[in-house]
């Protein structure tokens, strides 16, 4: 079990840990969930399993319309009520810098 | 028990009692939130509807089935301009913006939201005990657990606060609280009724369901849910389940059970000798019994937690504060993400977001995620197996009694391994229904994908014979 999984995961060329990952600051893996992973790296498993996961899929046939609908005047206003700051008439979001 | 709602139906045709007494009653029981049930009731909205529904009888129109049925609704369904938290700090305010897909045709039909009930914080626990409302209290011993997720919803229905209740199962949590609270729970066939509106956990196992006291409420309830909506692509069309379709026992004649969930060390002997006894009773109307191999209970609970982390990792990951929930401001963008979660999130729910990032993480996806995915597709093939040599698969709802509130929370993976007799069914998308029968926590009775009506039928059966 130790070191199997350590808070550093490498993740698209870059080393990221879960914390960042998970944007949860201090997180780390928890031995409960752990123990959930080594079952499953532990498991045996029959290789002729088909995939069933295409059964899920939906049918091109059966796509709705690509089509915009417009929201009622009720859920714009709700949508609006729902977001976390405003100034002057603005909404107000957090600084984005650049690394 | 008979139908409640065929019951109240009666009562405001014969003009018995008035749809705002009714409503004003139940109102008066939710207020006093006895076993932490309430996360906000809807009083105005159901005192409005109440009244139109009076004036229609007095007016001698004809009223529908569900017209003017007081229900209750989990806290994770949006309803237009009502709260919906998921019992989490980060939307303690959020307004819902449109209303659930399953929660208009309620409306639609003319049933009377009450109230948005308590549950674990966005369905992540199997007592309602990772909650900001505090811990639900059981309806028959509140010093045990509610049952989980949708702890709130069958509380509310075991004690008549509502008539039925709207939950959501996605490895359980329909099914285990209403075995808790000694009532009927239904997780339909995954895709009978549309997801849309309800807030996502692991996309690919919710489902929404009823809560009631008989099979008769569950049928009604489900009928009006059901069917192919165009916001929800994993939906299908269902015809609708008759009540004469369901009152004979006709069609089944082969029921099976897991053997390793009976002979497992982890079950209580007796739940395990309840269980047996029941079996007894059903092969003594001549119905045949067989025992069935299946995957080892652990193998049942980490696959189901492993795609179920995956996916709540990346459905959640939405919740930043940006646009809707409680942002907590700091110097740049990525801090404010991660302030606001690490503040709002609950310890259960984080944990489960850091495990789902951990397998979706390059270098452990094949090993644990790829791995949980085949493993599913095993588990559903199994299923595959078992309806060609039975009708129905009989279960335990789970190997224990409640727990006492506050023990669940101390060990996590132990609360994992409690979901053993209900994630399986999930994985397999297939419809289970728990019946207040058999064993202290009640039976899980499943029939093959889309055959949710053999499910009911067997359920009368069930009625009549333990």
């Amino acid at each position: 079990m130790e070191g199997f999984f350590n808070a550093k995961q490498v993740t698209m060329s870059k080393l990221m840990t879960v914390d960042i990952l998970s944007s949860i600051k201090g997180a780390q893996p928890s031995e409960a969930v752990n123990k959930l992973f080594e079952t499953i790296k532990n498991a045996e498993i029959n290789s002729d399993n088909s995939n069933n996961l295409e059964k899920n899929s939906v049918s091109i046939n059966d796509l709705r319309d690509d089509v915009v609908i417009e929201s009622s005047i009720e859920e714009k206003q709700i949508i609006i009520e729902n977001f976390p700051k405003e100034k002057n008439g603005y909404l107000v979001v957090s600084k984005v810098i650049e690394e | 028990m008979s139908s409640q709602i065929l019951k109240i139906h009666q009562q405001l045709v014969n003009k018995t009692i008035s749809c705002t007494a009714l409503v004003k009653e139940k109102l008066a029981l939710l207020s006093q939130n006895t076993n932490n049930t309430v996360n906000s009731l809807l009083s105005d909205k159901a005192l409005k509807l109440a009244a139109k529904v009076d004036e229609k009888i007095v007016n001698g129109e004809t009223i529908g089935l569900l017209e003017g049925i007081p229900f209750g609704i989990k806290d994770v369904y949006m309803v237009q301009g009502t709260t919906t938290t998921a019992s989490s700090n980060l939307l303690k305010n959020y307004k819902s913006a449109y209303t659930a897909t399953a929660i208009q045709k309620l409306l639609d039909a003319g049933a009377i939201p009450l109230v948005k009930e308590n549950c674990d914080s966005f369905g992540h626990g199997s007592s309602s005990e990772n909650t900001i409302f505090g811990a639900v209290k059981n309806a028959i011993n509140p010093e045990l657990v509610g049952g989980g997720s949708s702890g709130g919803s069958a509380v509310n229905v075991a004690k008549d606060y509502t008539v039925f209740s709207i939950g959501g199962d996605t490895g359980g949590s329909i099914r285990q609280p209403a075995g808790y609270n000694n009532i009927y729970g239904l997780k339909p066939t995954y895709g009978r009724i549309s997801r849309y509106g309800i807030m996502a956990y692991a996309s690919s196992t919710d489902c929404v369901g009823p809560i009631a006291k008989s099979v008769e409420d569950i049928r009604i309830v489900l009928n009006a849910m059901s069917g192919k909506d165009v916001k929800d692509q994993t939906t299908y069309a269902s015809a609708e389940i008759d009540a004469d379709a369901i009152k004979t026992s006709e069609g089944i004649k082969t029921v099976g059970y897991f053997k390793n969930f009976i002979e497992s060390d982890a079950i209580s002997p007796e739940i395990k000798a309840d269980f047996l006894s029941a079996i007894e009773k059903i092969k003594a109307k001549g119905i045949e019994v067989k025992t069935l191999d299946f995957f080892e209970s652990n193998t049942l609970v980490s696959t189901y937690y492993t795609l179920a982390m995956a996916e709540t990792a990346s459905n959640l990951s939405r919740l930043d504060g940006t646009n809707y929930g409680n942002r907590i401001e700091a110097e740049n963008l990525k801090e404010t993400y991660a302030v606001t979660r690490s503040e709002n999130f609950s310890e259960e729910t984080k944990r489960r977001i850091v495990g789902g990032n951990q397998v979706l993480s390059q270098g452990f996806s094949d090993a644990i995620y790829l791995k949980g995915l085949a493993l599913r597709d095993a588990i559903a093939n199994n299923f595959e197996d078992d309806f060609k040599k039975v009708d129905i698969i009989l279960s335990p709802v789970t190997p224990n009694r409640p727990p006492k509130i506050g023990d669940s929370l101390k060990d996590p993976h132990a609360m994992y391994l409690s979901d053993a007799y209900t994630v399986g069914f999930s994985l397999g998308q297939l419809p289970t229904l728990t019946v207040p029968q058999g064993t202290e926590t009640g039976l899980q009775i499943t029939a093959a994908k889309q055959n949710d009506e053999l499910v009911l039928k067997f359920a009368n059966f069930l009625k009549d014979t333990i």
